[in-house]
């Protein structure tokens, strides 16, 4: 019995169709990039299913006419009707050679146009910064394209079989690009999945490997178009449809690959390995085993391991369970994805989060850190009040123009952190880090805006630091987030960079000063202790002196007695000794003249000054030599 | 035609799979919902766990988040009582509290919750700018006794803002709000720059003049304590030496024996000290030793 496979194409093309349309809104409706690169492999689809569909109408049309021709010839017995032309008598015939020659060529050069346009323009499309958007729905989408798959699956494995077993070429087109846009529906699937699992990326990369296929569909389409040219024609020979696409059959039905790998086997390892039992064993249960693998990795669900410092929370159907909240380090058992679920959370890990700063890697590791060079990626001018200075400026200066009565610092904290109840962290807030943060940098905000800038630069540091974590705790057990404050570090605490220069100029100015101090307290040390030596000095010539005189009286009056006796003996004699003593002892060294005169009256004159030093006398001057005419 | 069971088993359960999808769905506890039918909104579910409904798209399920949300808003310039501009942001907490409230109030956005802080955003520009005009700069920055009104600003705020979203019934609560950020504008924050920068540059004179002040006290304490020492030195020794005269003068009595011998003593002494240095003295032949010269045979023979 031959069957009429034009029913099959027509099927395959309405469902193509059908498939192609709601796939298009779905794709548009999830925004998913690779479900509607997609999208084109159905409209391609479409196009070469109603081709195929109409050329199996012509060759139906074929098979018609012959068999009433055949039909007439038997009833008439004679010849003459076939003696007319071949146009004449078998018009379908014709159709469907006319269809083939002329139509179908220009078909293919058109569906070549259209993949390789399409290729292109989607590519430039994919390229934009703006397509990519955040995929909406992924579970209604990943459904829905499940089902897709699904439909063209069955359609396409019933046809793909027919014509296999039937030898319908036409209807293996319009199979193929089934399978194949089961197989990428499946694929697009399967991105969807993995952007609802946390992977945004995974659909768009799949639209690129999309737009990679459609260029190599276009590029065989294109070889075939070529190799026709040369393809010598042999009369009886069943010709392959130009525009089927070997690739997008051997994508529709993988196991061709597995075929050949087999025979590949076969002619490497010179004996039948397709025919061992382990490799037939392989091919009948390969479906089961990837059921059993699917099963496994299902069952593997049932079991979480939770690791070492953190804990789980068991949710069935998205209510905590009684009693099993919240889950501790080891093996949990659970009923498996999707009725339970956990969510595991570091509870032992110390974590951290920076408050007024971004760190910036490559300058931790600096040895030196100076507040004259920024240290950090970014860091927060925070506003601190000043408490002796509070210099406004003129009030009649434009608003923007006055300066405040305060100070900008630079504050680095690290603030460390530990989750003690998971429940509350969990359960009560939605970004419960970033809740922490913001208390945090309240908590330094409110400080600073009420302290002093040289006093918590200087001692009361760590008192600050010890009232922040105080606050922080406060603010954090307040809002219930189960989190203990581990420790507060004022890791910087300066100027901004742009004055710190100026202040490391007050410590040099205090630092000139200390000398400047020091010296002049030398200065005194040494102005004090020459004096003290002086006073002493001058308080021992004294008591010398004193000493001396009162000697010197008693030796004086001691020779005075003495001398007492000897003047009373003989008075002229004792003074005419003593004068002349005197004159010997006393002028030694003075310049004496002696006049030894005859006449009384003469008058003498004496020159008194000092003589001219024997050494000019005797100052050699020579002569200016004599200049002869 | 033999049917192939693999085919029929994955075909079953992907049918499951997808029917499981396209009717059932999960509410966690940290979730509400709101399912609608063709797009009319017929039941709020507050509780978790799973549920059934009809597929899209005739029902739809909308799950919202119903932890306190937090979120910070812009940091925007706004003026103070005594006409300083400040910046300032804050953060806010705020909770979904009636689903079906907030769903139609939201729902056309692509995402409520952020749409939702949107409006609060809005919101929170008024009420901030209400409340910062309402205090002086010391209500904000103050190291002075009284300290900083930040929890006085803050419930203003946060008054403001609640009596807004319950006028409007968003279906939401606030549940806290905190200042995160204060800043001031950049052509001000240069000007701050300026005044530290002056600031420190005075500091910095001025400790360099005390230096030199200080410096020069000491060096004048200690000139003076020397000159102290000295003449209470010179003192001492004049005191000394006068005593020394003292002593001495008592031996005069021994020269009252013989006066006429002391005087000629005295004199012999003084005319002694008196011709030690550079004397010119002029003799006669008369004078003894020299009249030992006279009589003898001379030089003046031969003239």
């Amino acid at each position: 019995m031959e069957r009429s496979i034009q029913k099959n194409g027509l099927i395959n093309l309405l469902a193509l169709l059908a498939v192609g349309v709601g796939g298009f809104a779905v794709a548009r409706f999830a925004n998913s990039l690779a479900g509607q690169v997609a999208v084109v492999f159905m409209a391609l689809g479409i196009l070469v299913a109603a081709v195929s569909w109409f050329q199996m109408r012509l060759e139906d049309r074929e098979r018609l006419e012959k068999l009433e021709l055949e039909e007439l010839a038997r009833t008439h017995g004679g010849a003459a009707l076939f003696e007319a032309k071949d146009a004449e008598v078998f018009p379908a015939q014709r159709s469907r050679e006319q269809f083939e020659r002329f139509f179908v060529p220009v078909f293919t050069v058109i569906l070549f146009l259209l993949q390789a346009g399409g290729a292109s323009l989607l590519w430039r499309w994919l390229s934009r910064t703006t397509t990519a958007a955040e995929i909406k729905e992924p579970i209604t989408g990943l459904a829905l394209f499940g089902l897709f798959a699904l439909v063209l699956f069955l359609l396409g494995r019933f046809s793909a079989t027919i014509a296999r077993l039937e030898q319908h070429r036409l209807l293996r087109p319009g199979a193929s690009y089934l399978l194949a846009n089961a197989f990428l529906s499946f694929i697009v699937m399967l991105g969807l999945v993995g952007v609802w699992t946390g992977f945004p990326k995974a659909d768009f990369y799949i639209a690129y490997v999309f737009c990679v296929l459609l260029t190599l569909v276009a590029v065989e389409t294109l070889l075939q178009l070529l190799l026709e040219v040369y393809r010598p024609r042999l009369k009886g020979k069943v010709e392959r449809p130009l525009y089927e696409s070997r690739l997008i059959g051997l994508l529709g039905q993988p196991e061709g690959l597995i075929t050949t790998a087999a025979q590949a086997l076969d002619y490497q390892f010179g004996f039948k390995v397709s025919e061992t039992w382990f490799y037939r064993f392989f091919e009948k249960a390969l479906g089961w085993l990837l059921l059993l693998q699917l099963a496994a990795l299902l069952l593997s669900t049932c079991v979480v391991f939770i690791d070492a410092g953190e804990q789980g929370l068991l949710e069935r159907f998205g209510t905590p369970v009684t009693g099993r909240t919240p889950l501790g380090p080891g093996a949990h058992l659970k009923w498996p994805w999707p009725i339970d679920h956990v969510y595991r959370f570091p509870t032992e890990q110390i974590q951290t989060f920076n408050v007024g700063f971004t760190p910036q890697a490559e300058r931790e590791r600096e040895p030196v850190v100076l507040w004259t060079v920024a240290h950090m990626k970014e860091e927060n001018d925070f506003l601190v009040a000043n408490r002796a200075e509070a210099p406004l400026v003129a009030t009649n200066q434009p608003t923007a123009k006055r300066t405040p009565p305060v100070s900008l610092l630079n504050v680095s904290v690290p603030v460390s952190f530990q989750i003690t109840n998971l429940v509350e962290w969990a359960y009560n807030n939605e970004k419960a880090t970033n809740l922490l943060h913001d208390l945090a940098t309240h908590a330094v905000v409110q400080y600073l805006a009420s302290a002093d800038m040289n006093e918590i630069m200087s001692h009361t540091r760590l008192e600050m630091a010890a009232v922040l974590a105080d606050q922080i705790q406060a603010a954090a057990d307040r809002h219930k987030m189960g989190a203990k404050i581990v420790s507060i570090d004022l890791e910087d605490l300066h100027p901004p960079v742009k004055v710190a220069g100026e202040y490391e100029k007050v410590v040099a100015a205090i630092q000139i000063k200390e000398a400047k101090i020091l010296a002049a307290q030398g200065d005194a040390f040494r102005t004090n202790a020459l004096a003290g030596a002086q006073a002493v000095s001058i308080v021992n010539d004294a008591i010398v002196e004193s000493t001396a005189r009162k000697i010197d009286a008693l030796a004086q009056a001691s020779l005075f007695t003495n001398q007492i006796p000897a003047f009373e003996a003989a008075p002229s004699v004792f003074a005419e000794r003593a004068k002349m003593e005197m004159l010997v002892r006393g002028t030694p060294n003075a310049r004496k003249y002696l006049l030894l005169t005859t006449n009384t009256h003469d008058v003498l004159q004496f020159d008194l000054q000092e003589s001219i030093a024997q050494s000019m006398l005797s100052l050699n001057v020579t002569s200016p030599p004599k200049s002869t005419p | 035609m033999k049917r192939n069971p693999l085919t029929l088993v994955i075909g079953i359960l992907l049918i499951i799979i997808f029917g499981l999808w396209l009717f059932v769905f999960q509410v966690r506890t940290t979730e509400v919902a709101v399912v609608t039918r063709f797009g009319n909104p017929t039941r709020p579910i507050t509780e978790p766990g799973a549920y059934g409904k009809l597929p899209w798209p005739i029902e739809k399920v909308w799950t919202f988040d119903k932890r306190v949300q937090n979120f910070e808003d812009q940091l925007t310039e706004r003026q103070t009582r005594d006409n300083f501009t400040l910046l300032m942001a804050v953060y806010v907490g705020w909770k979904i509290t009636d689903p079906a409230a907030f769903f139609p109030k939201f729902v056309s956005s692509d995402d409520p919750i952020k749409e939702a802080e949107r409006q609060l955003d809005r919101l929170l520009g008024n009420a901030k700018a209400a409340a910062i005009g309402r205090h002086p700069l010391s209500d904000f920055i103050s190291a002075s006794g009284n300290g900083t009104n930040f929890v006085g600003i803050e419930n203003e705020i946060l008054t403001t803002l609640q009596s807004q979203v319950q006028a409007n019934n968003y279906g939401l609560e606030i549940e806290f709000l905190g200042i995160k950020r204060l800043q001031l504008p950049s052509n001000v924050s240069q000007s701050v720059f300026d005044r530290m920068t002056e600031e420190r540059k005075r500091l910095a004179e001025q400790l360099q003049n005390e230096g030199d002040a200080e410096a020069q006290n000491i060096r004048s304490e200690a000139g003076r304590k020397a000159q102290e020492m000295l003449a209470t030195a010179r003192g001492q020794a004049t005191e000394i030496k006068g005593k020394g005269v003292a002593e001495a003068t008592k031996s005069l009595a021994v020269f009252q024996q013989n006066p006429e011998l002391a005087s000629f003593l005295l004199r012999l002494n003084a005319l002694e000290g008196s011709l030690k240095e550079r004397s010119i003295l002029v003799f006669d032949q008369n004078m003894p030793p020299f009249d030992l010269l006279r009589g003898g045979t001379t030089n003046w023979l031969s003239k």
